[in-house]
């Protein structure tokens, strides 16, 4: 991965040249920050790990007996009969912890990684400014978080199709719906995942900016995640749940409804956006004023 | 960043304090959006959470006209979502890992479940014959559809079915019963009318503030027991300012600050729904069984009257007080009956020993279990409940 970093930097030096066209030199410093991101051996292997998640389970129920219905996570009994609801199975047990892990990874690496390499001056040394380098890298953090859940998604009903029939799904209001509309429905999830990781990202971008060790950024953010699901369950804090920004995460089943449940989505998404407005702005006020040394 | 640097031109040192103070006043404005963000979020927060203003009042009605509005309403189509939250005091039901707990239409620990905690349910009505609710669990869904004479239970936790079909004598009666038998969320309309019935000299009612509703203005019809032997202090409903449909419940247990249970509607359309949503195929895969006819579906038990948890609890029932002290019991011990309460975990769990047997108690019912096997129930203090199975030996 360092050696990816240094492609990034002749990139964003090339671009300050027409410091008159400010918009285009910040696309251009989203595009090499997405090909930095996307180009790490890193990512891809968090993504592959993420992808292994319904192979696992793909194979797992194909080489063993039939699931009694009711038991292990939802849905589980019913991948025998339609592979596509691996993709399903795959995305609610990667919620808890598998998603926040990606996500804490890229979001806490952010900016304490390029402090770490050294690489955050030259950076700054580009007319690119602070606040539009904070801009590009949460939009890289959030590229990850639509990847993710799509990887699952995509991975899953792929095994599925691979190992068992695929056919019309049920939805949880007992309906069915064709494959197509099935896959819909997954984009749909994957959506309303990638919203609920946003507001994770924003706090993971601001921890980063706290820090030049990347790897505390990341394990910080990871553990407030953790810590945000621990304390949903209790219920003794009732009162701070719907303030949690994992409240929503297991929300999703109201993709699967027949007619769709919007609610969730629309709560969920001003949760997300109220955790972005406040990091973000965190993020803004500790990383403009602070002392870039590295 | 010392600002008194020794600098043998003296103006630069004041060229140069000043760029200081300006620093240090462009350091704290790059603070400030961290600070106004989580005070702009807490005050939509707040300003959300006060209750709306009477911006358009509704014109005053006595109580009376009120309760002529409720009962005179006719709304028969709408969709709406209604939420219900009940702190009865019993243990919380883990809310994952009880496989079939929520699917088990009828038994005790199903209706519990769904009177306690909180619960979401979407609901569709259209005429008297087409009726939809859909109570949306977390990544699982209970279903009861009714379209005509074809009554459909679904379970997505584990993809069961259940089809009734009424016979033509049950299709006029309102749709409370056959909700009542499935044992799913009532929709506010029914619990209302059921308070109203038991309006009489022995409570008092009045008209509070308009409240807000879904969306919709509506009067506060408030009912106050006028006793302190029984365990409820107050009853709110609120009755639609325009068409008198009742919109939500309140029930507030004696001395407590907060609703030890209400329903409501979080939103409502007073549109017909689509026709879709009442036609009901049991899903591939799914086990279907066809349940026998209710003859009588006076019968059927109902979940919302004391005692009426067990349907052998209502055989030999033996009324004791009037209005809000009333207490039903069973008049000889069966005990077969009172073992199967109390053989559900979840019942024998909450179940304390108290002398004479053993009580089980919420903030709004109490149920004693004497040691013979006999069973008294009531929105009464546990006293009453013991004295009137002492009174009845």
């Amino acid at each position: 991965m360092p050696s990816s970093v240094p492609a990034d930097i002749p990139n964003t030096a090339g671009t300050a040249l027409p410091a008159a066209a400010p918009r285009s030199s910040g696309l251009s410093l989203l595009a090499s920050e997405l090909r930095v991101l996307f180009g790490r051996r890193r990512t891809w292997a968090l993504l592959l790990a993420l992808a292994a998640i319904p192979v696992l389970i793909a194979v797992a129920v194909k080489v063993s007996s039939a699931v009694p219905p009711g038991r292990g996570p939802a849905f589980l009994d019913r991948i025998t009969q339609n592979g596509l609801f691996v993709a399903f199975t795959a995305m609610l047990v990667s919620v808890p912890l598998f998603m926040p892990l990606t996500v804490g990874v890229v979001a806490g690496d952010t900016i304490a990684g390029e402090a770490s390499l050294g690489t955050l001056r030259y950076l700054l040394v580009a007319p690119a400014g602070r606040v539009r380098l904070l801009l590009v890298k949460y939009a890289g953090a959030l590229a990850f978080c639509i990847v993710a859940p799509l990887t699952v998604g995509l991975a899953g009903a792929a095994i599925g199709a691979a190992l068992f029939p695929v056919g019309p799904v049920t939805l949880l209001s007992g309906g069915v719906v064709q494959p197509s509309e099935a896959a819909l429905r997954i984009v749909l999830i994957a959506a309303y995942l990638a919203v609920s990781l946003a507001g994770l990202s924003a706090i993971g971008l601001f921890l980063s900016t706290l820090t030049v060790v990347p790897v505390g950024a990341m394990a910080a953010t990871v553990v407030v995640s953790v810590v945000s699901q621990v304390a949903d369950q209790l219920p003794q804090l009732e009162w701070l749940h719907p303030w949690l920004f994992s409240h929503y995460w297991l929300g999703f089943g109201d993709m699967l409804r027949q007619p769709l449940a919007w609610d969730s989505f629309a709560s969920n998404a001003i949760l997300q956006a109220g955790y972005v407005a406040v990091f973000g702005a965190l993020a803004y006020g500790r990383f403009v004023t602070k002392d870039i040394l590295s | 960043m010392g600002s008194n640097t020794l600098d043998s031109s003296g103006r630069s040192q004041e060229k140069r304090s000043w760029r200081n103070v300006t620093d240090g006043r462009r350091m704290w404005l790059r603070w400030l959006p961290a600070v106004a963000a989580p005070l702009v979020i807490a005050a939509g927060a707040l300003a959300g959470s006060l209750p709306a203003g009477a911006s358009n009042p509704l014109p005053a009605k006595t109580p009376a006209q009120v309760l002529e509005l409720a009962a005179s309403h006719q709304v028969h189509s709408f969709s709406g979502t209604v939420e219900q939250s009940a702190e009865l005091g019993l243990p919380g039901l883990p809310a994952t890992g009880k496989p079939s707990a929520p699917a088990a239409a009828g038994s005790a620990a199903s209706v519990i479940e769904l009177l306690s905690g909180k619960h979401t349910a979407r609901v569709y009505l259209d005429g008297k014959d087409n009726a939809r609710v859909q109570v949306m669990d977390q990544l699982a869904e209970r279903d009861v559809v009714r379209h005509g004479s074809d009554v459909w239970f679904y379970s997505s936790k584990d993809n069961t079915a259940a089809h009734v079909t009424l016979p033509e004598h049950a299709q006029d009666p309102s749709l409370s019963k056959d909700h009542h038998m499935a044992g799913v969320t009532p929709t506010p309309a029914e619990l209302a009318q059921k308070f109203l019935a038991k309006v009489d000299p022995t409570t008092a009612v009045s008209v509070g503030p308009d409240v807000s509703v879904a969306g919709r203005a509506a009067y506060n019809l408030l009912i106050e027991p006028r006793t302190d032997a029984t365990l409820v202090g107050k009853v709110a409903i609120a009755v639609d300012g325009e068409n008198g449909m009742p919109l939500s419940l309140q029930v507030t247990a004696r001395g407590a600050d907060t609703p030890a249970f209400r329903s409501g509607f979080t939103s409502l359309s007073l549109d017909a729904p689509d026709q879709s949503v009442f036609n009901f195929t049991p899903p591939p895969g799914s086990t279907v069984k066809e349940l026998p006819v209710p003859d009588k579906p006076r019968d059927a038990p109902d979940v919302h009257s004391p005692g009426g948890m067990h349907p052998d609890a209502r055989k030999d029932v033996s009324v004791t007080g009037t209005g809000w002290e009333t207490v039903l019991g069973t008049a000889r011990g069966s005990a077969a009956a009172a073992d199967s309460l109390l053989q559900d975990p979840l019942l024998s769990q909450a179940a304390v020993a108290v002398p004479g047997g053993r009580l089980l108690s919420t903030a709004l019912l109490n149920v004693l279990v004497t040691d013979d096997g006999r069973i008294f129930a009531g929105m009464v203090p546990p006293e009453r409940l013991q004295a009137a199975a002492a009174a009845a030996q």
